[in-house]
């Protein structure tokens, strides 16, 4: 004989005649009904008078938590023990009407994954702990501490929520039901999410603001529109057997992203900060990122800091390169070197940025042919990188230009870095860029 | 452990580097670290920890979990669920989801609960400029807690120390049995860097002390205040009493009776008696200096290369970069401003959020605080601002 999972006669911490007792006991049955190990029940508990029953389980783990999380936390510790754990592990969340509202994503969530856990909502249709007031399942016309003459907002309808929330198991039950606790330990042993509502009474405030006894609960339940009993028992994969069987498939080998050994002698002996702009969508960062590519080859340190416009995919697409024999601290860009402007969206961001007024003489500024560009401290060198080329070839073919005028990197350093990220188009790119660097 | 003075950062050029961003080297630090339980939920500019996890996590090599969350309050709770099973568990969030993590962590802090949370910062306030950067949640992270309890809170000021302190969190927060956070920030965080890394260190953390199983466990059981109590999963054989609650050693509720008390100091107990040890940082000084500049995050890199031109100028000058924030290196700082008239703390917000933090241990020294906020602060700034006040 296994030791009983309720303390045995301990006193409630309740009212007399709160639901919350009723429920409790019968939460006890089906646990004894179940006979699971002890050791792999959790009660999670949520805040209110129904989260005082931790001290009155004497042998499963308890967990009390805040309010309206404790969905959230059973949800955790399910999926951790079904997916990492030995999946034994059932946790039952006692919660309150106003936990499962204030936490009702939780449910919603819980449901949608399957995740093992049976959660327990003691609807009596109000706050107990703090008062009285009125919850989201105060019926109408319910006198509360905050609705005095009367609640004037429908109810929820949770089970209805949970339906909709593709929950596997929901029931609706009230507390003089005398099959409670066999519902109750349906729901349980029910692999999945399972979530069984029981209506019940307040005593110490619904009951004495409202004409409302237990035989009448029924009757709330109807004007309420609540339909009651198992409204719902299917049995679908659980979130962690979905999570094995798939991870059987989509694990992939970990990343052989290739690295860069040093192949190449950089022309440069300094640092070079070069600022890219151009439109979102026309490989300014990969262009970026070859450039990069390029000058680790060369055994130079890179940054490369990419911006764009909130909404990803429109608008300016900015890159900031620096290729560095030292280690490199700053990251901005006081001063650029280089500057290569291959559309009028990326001009337009360094004018308005004020790039363009830290342009010193030395600057190189490339850009292509019909951008418009304010006066600058150096002659602007026009290009006319996206007719040649294409306007997603557009940046490249500046970087290519940019390293041909400069000789910062030998060009074949950035020709195996093309052809070591993108073999299959390298030969047509090479042909593409061989268009603006014959025309130099 | 990895408390260091030193970042060891290598010059030698055979390396083989990749272009790889500090947001994903958190992922990697804390898939070394044994990190086997993630939650996410996307905001920029941190989402990139969170679908590297969703890549990494669930290899075989690491068999860890890694899933959505519908919301930061969620994904954080389910870590903390996760890591009461017995599991080390991490989320990532930016600015506007943290706010939403706070009950959480603080539940994490009583229940004595360790997880780890990389904070990437961007501008705010409210969503504030998702792809702007910013340092402007130092003391939002620090001070998140009712009674103002001590978060440890790491600042990796690139992408290397994004991997080292991301195992640095986990060590501590595993060590201690506390929630941590992981303080990065945009430029830190999504700045591509070439990097070696597969010459970084996978420094797997020990797993938190486990309750030897004899006798009956008392989950709060702590007998030296400095010291975590002895931990069990929820799910294991001895039954756990955890809760958020004001607590004695059993568990169980109570008001304010001298053991509860005993353990609220305790929370805050453990963390200082550790602080010496949690200090990483990287100071470099000047004999005769008259001047300290200080910073951390992003803002250090500029500090550090305003600090070279200075000295090539013939200024002398020391430097402190903090990779902990906090607990405060009370120690270092005091060394490093040791003879110096002036203190210069370089930070990416509106008021030297950071600054303020430690100006009672510079006592009267003279502080100069440089910041700003909508770009990062330069070497340039800096340089200007410590000529102006000269
Ligand atoms: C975030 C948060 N908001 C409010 C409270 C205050 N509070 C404590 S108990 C409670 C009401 C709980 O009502 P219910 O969930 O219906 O449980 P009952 O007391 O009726 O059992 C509230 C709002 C809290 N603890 N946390
Ligand atoms: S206030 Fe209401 S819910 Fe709370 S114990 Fe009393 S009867 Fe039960």
């Amino acid at each position: 004989m296994m030791d009983p999972y309720l303390v045995k006669d301990a006193p409630l911490p309740y009212c007399k005649g709160c639901g919350h007792g009723l429920v409790l006991r019968a939460f006890g049955e089906a646990l004894e009904k179940l006979q699971l190990p002890p050791a792999e029940v959790a009660v999670v508990t949520d805040i209110g008078c129904v989260g005082l029953a931790d001290a009155l389980f004497a042998t499963p783990h308890t967990v009390h938590t805040t309010h309206g999380r404790s969905t959230a936390f059973a949800t955790g510790l399910a999926l951790a023990d079904s997916v990492l754990g030995a999946a034994r592990l059932k946790p039952v969340v006692m919660i309150g009407d106003g936990g499962a509202m204030i936490g009702i994503n939780h449910l919603v969530n819980a449901a949608l994954l399957n995740a093992d856990v049976t959660v327990l909502v003691h609807n009596n249709f109000m706050f107990g702990m703090t008062g009285g007031q009125n919850s989201a399942f105060s019926p109408l016309e319910f006198v509360t501490a905050t609705t005095p003459a009367g609640n004037a907002v429908p109810p929820l309808d949770l089970a209805q929520v949970l339906v909709a929330s593709r929950a596997s198991f929901v029931a609706r039950k009230i507390t003089s039901d005398h099959d409670l606790t066999d519902v109750i330990a349906r729901a349980i042993a029910h692999p999945g999410f399972a979530m069984v509502e029981i209506l019940e009474l307040c005593t110490g405030f619904a009951t004495k603001w409202n004409p409302l006894t237990g035989a009448q609960l029924k009757q709330v339940a109807e004007k309420a529109g609540y339909a009651l009993g198992v409204l719902r028992e299917e049995r679908r994969p659980t979130f962690g057997d979905g999570y094995k069987e798939r991870g059987k498939e989509a694990r992939r080998e970990g990343n052989k992203e290739n690295g860069a050994g040093p192949r190449f002698a950089a022309g440069t002996e300094v640092a070079q900060r070069l600022v890219m702009a151009g439109t979102a969508g026309e490989r300014v960062q990969t262009a970026a990122m070859l450039l990069g590519q390029a000058a680790m080859l060369c055994g130079l340190h890179v940054t490369q800091k990419n911006d764009y416009p909130v909404t990803q995919g429109t608008g300016f697409s900015i890159s900031e390169v620096i290729l560095s024999p030292e280690e490199i601290l700053f990251t901005g860009i006081e001063e650029p070197d280089a500057v290569l402007v291959v559309s009028a969206d990326g001009a337009r961001e360094l004018e308005r940025t004020g790039m363009l007024a830290r342009v010193a003489e030395e600057t190189l500024v490339l850009a292509d042919t019909d951008i418009h560009l304010p006066e600058l401290r150096c002659t602007i060198q026009r290009f006319a990188f996206r007719s040649a080329t294409g306007p997603k070839t557009a940046a490249l073919a500046a970087v290519a230009q940019w390293l041909d005028m400069t000789g910062a990197l030998p060009m074949d350093a950035l020709w195996t870095a093309i052809e070591e990220r993108f073999p299959k188009e390298m030969e047509s790119t090479r042909a593409s860029l061989g268009k603006i660097l014959q025309t130099t | 452990m990895m408390s260091t003075t030193q970042t060891g950062i290598q010059h030698e050029r055979t390396a083989r580097r990749q272009l790889v961003s500090g947001n994903r080297l958190v992922a990697l630090g804390a898939v070394a670290a044994g990190c086997r339980f993630f939650s996410g939920y996307p905001i920029t500019p941190s989402s990139e920890i969170y679908q590297a996890m969703m890549e990494e996590l669930p290899r075989p090599e690491n068999a860890g979990l890694a899933l959505a969350a519908p919301d930061e309050i969620s994904a954080l709770t389910y870590c903390v669920g996760a890591s009461m099973a017995g599991y080390k568990a991490m989320t990532a969030t930016s600015g506007p989801g943290w706010c939403l993590m706070i009950e959480t962590l603080q539940y994490g802090l009583m229940t004595e609960t360790p997880v780890v949370v990389a904070v990437v910062q961007r501008l705010g306030p409210s969503t504030g400029g998702a792809t702007q950067g910013a340092q402007g949640d130092v003391l939002l992270t620090q001070f998140c807690t009712s009674g103002g309890y001590t978060i440890p809170v790491f600042a990796p000021s690139n992408a290397r120390e994004c991997y080292e302190l991301t195992q640095a969190a986990f060590w501590w927060s595993e060590r201690l049995r506390t929630p941590v956070v992981l303080l990065s920030d945009k430029e830190v965080g999504m700045t591509l860097e070439s990097i070696d890394v597969a010459s970084f260190e996978r420094r797997p953390v020990p797993e938190r002390a486990a309750f030897s199983g004899i006798g009956r466990y008392v989950p709060y059981a702590c007998e030296q205040l400095e010291e975590p109590p002895p931990f069990a999963p929820v799910g294991g054989a001895a039954k756990v009493v955890a809760t958020g609650s004001a607590h004695d050693r059993d568990g169980k509720l109570r008001k304010n009776s001298p053991e509860v008390i005993e353990l609220l100091v305790h929370l805050q107990a453990k963390i200082a008696a550790h602080a010496g040890d949690m200090a990483i940082f990287e100071m470099d000084l000047q004999e005769k200096a008259e001047t300290l500049v200080m910073s951390y995050g992003t803002t250090a890199r500029a500090a550090r290369e305003a600090v070279n031109h200075l000295r090539a100028a013939g200024r002398k000058v020391s430097f402190l970069k903090l990779m902990t924030l906090f607990p405060i290196a009370a120690e270092a700082i005091e060394q490093a401003a040791e003879g110096c008239r002036r203190v210069v703390v370089a930070e990416e917000n509106l008021t030297g959020l950071y600054a303020s933090a430690v100006q009672t241990l510079l006592r009267d020294r003279e502080m100069l605080r440089v910041n700003g906020i909508g770009n990062q602060i330069s070497p340039l700034q800096i340089i200007e601002a410590m000529e102006r006040a000269r």
